[in-house]
């Protein structure tokens, strides 16, 4: 039998019961277009919120003291780190490299006082490495060199009931366990909207804070951030070969600095795929359902081929055949009906209510739009179709056990 | 009504005859209602669980069910925004209207401060008798004891936060904090306890001391932060929530839980939708089998059919008999269904760890366990939305064929 | 109510692309009581005939009367009730319930009608006697062979006493002795029951018992005599 025949064969044999193979394709094109809303979206937020968490102030990368990132002690310091900074943006010919140094400070207003994160920073460099700078709502952020300056997140300003121009002391303990004290005026308040930043986040400029904690030039982190998020990898090996000689720096990928980021999108990951799974196993047993039936009511047309002289084979690859005929329609206009929903929600975004309050949580806006890509269109249809090809063996191999006579007796 | 009982009974044999005709199409179509059944609860049961738990840690961290509160103490946790401890019709609401536990709280921005490290906590002043059912710290002291009187000097804190203050048992550390008038209030306290949490974020920054000797420290004599109280089930605290509103006085806010924390609220109020809509999507990628299953059977019996309207079958007999069998198909499958969820579901009692994802867990709120939680709720709403939603997909395939015209269907080969 | 008045009966019936005239301006009476041959080749229009005495089809154009009743105007459902009280029918292959036995078959109709289970019962299984089916009642009909099917379906055809049975070349698929004894059956319960029999059939055996045979061609009755 040539292809050729073999395929117009399977073809007819389908539209036979055109109803039952519609039925079939159905449930194929509705787990296909569902998988591809679904994944997309997934990916889209996933996406999102990698970009928006690292984004606003961990950056993709860290260099640290490698007991830092364990024990943020204001002792596991590195040393000379607008030197080092410097060596980078050259050597990777980027810019978008920061030193940062932080300590814990008491601050006191006129009425109140908090504890809070203080951090000094390269004003000139930080705006490239986290949003932060340019979510500053009043005010302005630091300028190069400004001692004394000092810019705060929006709910400690409230908490501490002052505003721009008003004047902030903080006490510490500096990086010899003396005394860090300092007067600062308040030049800008920042919102980035995420509750850890805006309430316990103050920064200052870096050559201040390393005079006023006695750190002489040392500092906490190099904060690299990647031109895109698919660099990162390259990046980190780059960074690593400019760094092999010294012992004392680690070299921090993003999922080390944010496990939580990287664990919650694996929880979500993983009771996503179940849900998958079981949608391409449902459609298996509809194929399974339907090739059984289609196979059995052809027993008698079976032995007769048989009798003609067609091995089993031939006859299991006609039965595969078929199923994949039905795969591929199914695949291609289930693809089809994922696409056009996904065009669309890329135009106007995807939310459902009480979203915001979810995305707040999860550093996301509050309309999602889908990703796009080969994975996220092509995954959930290629597993349908790999469900349905194994469902179909069952049905094709039983084909083997079939002797002529008998078959051509059944009714 | 001998006639009806008696036409029931005749369609019943049909049905339940025709069903096992083709033993293997119904073995293969109860295999995937079975498996999507399965699904629907299996998969309902562990987001319940992951969600009761999120909630109940975040309502254990509020805490309480319903916070009696300065109005501007959520926004601006100070010890300016103080109120007098409850009396008069609020202490007699409290006492008299069966509200299970109710409490006084102090909370207060702090910095904590021990020999080689200082952070920012929120210091949280507690009457050890409630505390039990209000935060659940108690039970989840690792070293030492907790708080036990309102006049305890001693001070719990996080495991978390004694590593990063490297401070350990029977330390001492000093806390730092404002009194109204805007004075330094500084005391030093021995640690007395460590306690675990599940949240990484609590223990770090939540530390316990006993309300009396906090009102000392902090010069609040008589006044507290919040009153906090805890009902019997937070999914239902609205008419306790009136009942204490109407008996608070005037110039006080107060909040139950969900409005507290709307993050909370939304995770509550969607779980019912997710459930609705995961059920739903698993049926209709089973409706098309379901649907392909009919339409075989009755594309088999196109002659059959075309007899019984013959021998004087009227049409809506006919619908109906249709309709039976799809019901028993359903009703197999739905049995086989629960079944499977039950068995699977039993072993998980003892909660299923997701403990490699805990950071994860953590940041949506969840605990690194996952104990399914199997309502009443959601096995029905699966059960009813299967039968109601089959029976509907039914209707069309059973329809046409008794619209079958019984010349053309008795000459079927 | 068992007189059958059929006037200016037509029905045609497409084939691909051609129009078949099944009755071409039939008008026939058929008195109670009466047994009755339709012959003549096939596509004469005996089978169309009958399926419009019997209510399964409706003529293009012409009324049927059966009593004071115009079945050719009825709706589906009265129409299935009229089938279910007044006519049995016997087709030329069977048409047996598969998933039913012999018995189950049998009390089938009554059981639509509502016959309580004990009448039920015992009717069926005298009927199934009296065709000579006895010890058989529990037997499926894959289980019986085709004679024994054809006497299954006359039992159902005449379990109920209608007062009008329409068989359809009931003899084609059985053997010389087995096509007498169903005649014989059919003789035995017009006489005493005063069944009327309508008999579509080309089987010469079959018109020998007839009291009147009415000649079909094209879709025309071209001779109507008494035997």
């Amino acid at each position: 039998m040539l292809v050729d025949v073999g395929l117009r064969l399977a073809w007819r044999n389908l539209w036979r019961h055109w109803r039952r193979t519609w039925l079939t394709v159905g449930a194929m094109i509705f787990s296909n277009g569902l998988l591809i809303f679904a994944m997309s979206l997934q990916f889209g937020s996933y996406d999102m919120m990698i970009d928006n968490s690292l984004h606003a102030y961990s950056g993709h990368l860290q260099l640290q003291h490698p007991r830092y990132l364990d024990e943020p002690k204001m002792r596991y310091a590195l040393d000379n780190v607008a030197a080092i900074a410097e060596r980078l943006r050259r050597e990777l010919s980027l810019d978008s490299i920061s030193a940062r140094a932080a300590g814990f400070a008491l601050a006191s207003s006129e009425e109140r006082s908090y504890g809070l994160q203080i951090v000094g920073v390269d004003p000139v460099h930080e705006p490239l490495v986290s949003t932060l700078p340019g979510l500053v709502k009043q005010g302005r952020y630091l300028k190069p060199g400004a001692a004394g300056e000092i810019v705060i997140g929006a709910v400690l300003a409230r908490n501490l009931k002052i505003s721009v121009g008003d004047e902030l002391t903080f006490l510490g303990s500096g990086f010899d366990d003396s005394f860090a004290a300092g007067i600062v005026t308040v030049v800008g308040i920042f919102e980035s909207g995420m509750a850890d930043l805006d309430r316990a986040l103050a920064q200052v400029e870096l050559g201040y804070f390393q005079d006023v904690f006695a750190m002489q030039d040392r500092g906490h982190s190099l904060i690299v951030r990647a031109r895109n998020i698919d660099d990162v990898e390259s990046l980190q090996a780059q960074v690593k070969a400019l760094l092999e000689s010294n012992q004392d720096i680690s070299l921090r990928h993003w999922e080390e600095l944010q496990p939580g980021l990287r664990q919650a999108i694996q929880a979500d990951m993983a009771s996503n795929s179940f849900m998958y799974v079981v949608l391409v196993v449902l459609v298996a047993f509809s194929v399974l359902n339907t090739q059984l039936m289609s196979v059995l009511e052809r027993t008698r047309e079976f032995g007769t081929m048989m009798a003609l002289g067609l091995q089993p084979a031939r006859l299991s690859r006609l039965v595969m055949l078929e199923t994949a005929l039905m795969t591929a329609l199914g695949l291609v206009l289930g693809i089809a009906v994922g696409l056009v929903v996904n065009l669309y929600l890329s135009r106007v975004g995807f939310s459902y209510p009480g979203m915001d309050e979810v995305a707040l949580k999860f550093n996301l806006p509050e309309r999602i739009y889908p990703a796009i890509s080969l994975a996220s269109m092509t995954l959930g249809p290629a597993a349908v179709a790999i469900g349905s090809l194994l469902a179909a063996l069952y049905p094709a191999l039983r084909l083997y056990l079939l002797t002529p006579i008998e078959a051509m007796r059944a009714v | 009504m001998t006639r009806l009982f008696s036409q029931f009974k005749t369609i019943l044999t049909l049905s339940w005859r025709n069903l096992w005709r083709n033993h293997r199409r119904t073995g293969i179509m109860l295999g995937a209602i079975s498996v999507g059944v399965w699904a629907m609860i299996f998969m309902t049961a562990l987001m319940r669980g992951m969600v009761d738990d999120m909630l109940n840690q975040g309502i254990s961290n509020l805490p309480g069910h319903i916070q009696i509160q300065h109005p501007e103490f959520l926004d601006d946790p100070s010890v300016v925004n103080s109120i007098d401890e409850p009396r008069g019709d609020l202490l007699a609401a409290l006492e008299n209207n069966g509200v299970r536990v109710w409490a006084n709280r102090i909370k207060v921005p702090a910095v904590i401060m021990s020999e080689r490290e200082s952070r920012g906590i929120n210091l949280i002043g507690i009457e050890p008798v409630s505390e039990a059912d209000i935060s659940g710290v108690p039970a989840r002291i690792s070293k030492g004891r907790f708080l036990e009187s309102n006049q305890d000097k001693g001070l719990v804190i996080g495991a978390k936060l004694a590593e990063r203050l490297e401070t350990r048992l029977g330390k001492r550390v000093v806390i730092t904090s404002q009194d109204p008038d805007n004075n330094l209030a500084e005391r030093g306290f021995r640690v007395i306890g460590i306690y675990r949490a599940e949240l990484a974020a609590q223990e770090e920054s939540n530390v316990y001391a006993a309300r009396g000797t906090l009102q000392d420290l902090l010069k609040i004599e008589g006044r507290v932060s919040q009153i906090v109280l805890v009902d019997d089930d937070y999914r239902n605290v609205e008419s306790l929530y009136r009942r204490v509103a109407a008996a608070t006085p005037a110039g006080l806010e107060v909040k139950p839980w969900y409005e507290i924390d709307t993050y909370l609220a939304v995770m509550f109020n969607m779980m019912d939708g997710f459930v609705l809509i995961w059920v739903i999507i698993i049926f209709l990628a089973l409706s098309f089998g379901l649907v392909n299953t009919l339409v075989m059977a009755i594309f088999e019996r196109v002659r059959e059919i075309g007899l019984i309207q013959a021998l004087g079958m009227r049409p809506g007999l006919i619908v109906y008999q249709i309709l039976l069998e799809s019901l028993m198909l359903l009703l197999i499958g739905l049995i086989v269904g629960n079944m499977l969820a039950l068995v699977t579901i039993k072993p998980l009692e003892d909660g299923l760890d997701v403990s490699v994802v805990a950071e994860g867990m953590a940041m949506m709120g969840a605990g690194s366990v996952i104990y399914p939680s199997l309502t009443l709720y959601d096995v029905v709403l699966a059960n009813v939305v299967v039968i109601l939603l089959g029976i509907l997909t039914s209707i069309l395939p059973a329809w046409r064929a008794s619209r079958l015209d019984p010349v053309r269907a008795l000459n079927t080969h | 109510m068992s007189s059958i008045r059929c006037r200016q009966l037509c029905k045609t019936f497409k084939q691909g692309d051609e129009i078949i005239t099944g009755l071409d301006h039939v008008d026939i009476d058929i008195e109670e009581g009466e047994f009755v041959c339709l012959s003549g080749p096939s596509g004469s229009g005996k089978t169309t005939l009958l399926n419009a005495i019997g209510g399964l089809d409706t003529p293009d154009s012409g009324e049927i009367h059966m009593g004071d009743i115009r079945i050719d105007r009825l709706e589906r459902g009265p129409l299935a009730d009229m089938r279910l009280h007044h006519i049995g029918f016997v087709f030329q292959s069977y048409n047996l319930i598969p998933v039913l036995s012999a018995r189950e078959n049998v009390e089938f109709v009554m059981q639509v009608q509502g016959v309580p289970a004990a009448q039920r019962s015992r009717k069926s299984l005298e009927i199934l006697r009296e065709v000579g089916l006895e010890g058989m009642e529990n037997r499926r009909p894959a289980q019986l062979s085709g004679g024994q099917q054809q006497r299954v379906a006359v039992a159902r055809a005449i379990v109920t006493h209608p007062d009008l049975v329409l068989a359809d070349e009931p003899t084609a698929n059985l053997d010389s002795v087995a096509a007498s004894h169903l005649m014989d059956l059919f003789v035995e319960l017009n006489q005493h029951h005063r069944i009327t029999f309508v008999i579509a059939t080309h089987d010469k055996r079959v018109m020998s018992y007839a009291r009147r045979l009415i000649k079909m061609q094209d879709g025309k009755i071209i001779s109507d005599e008494p035997q």
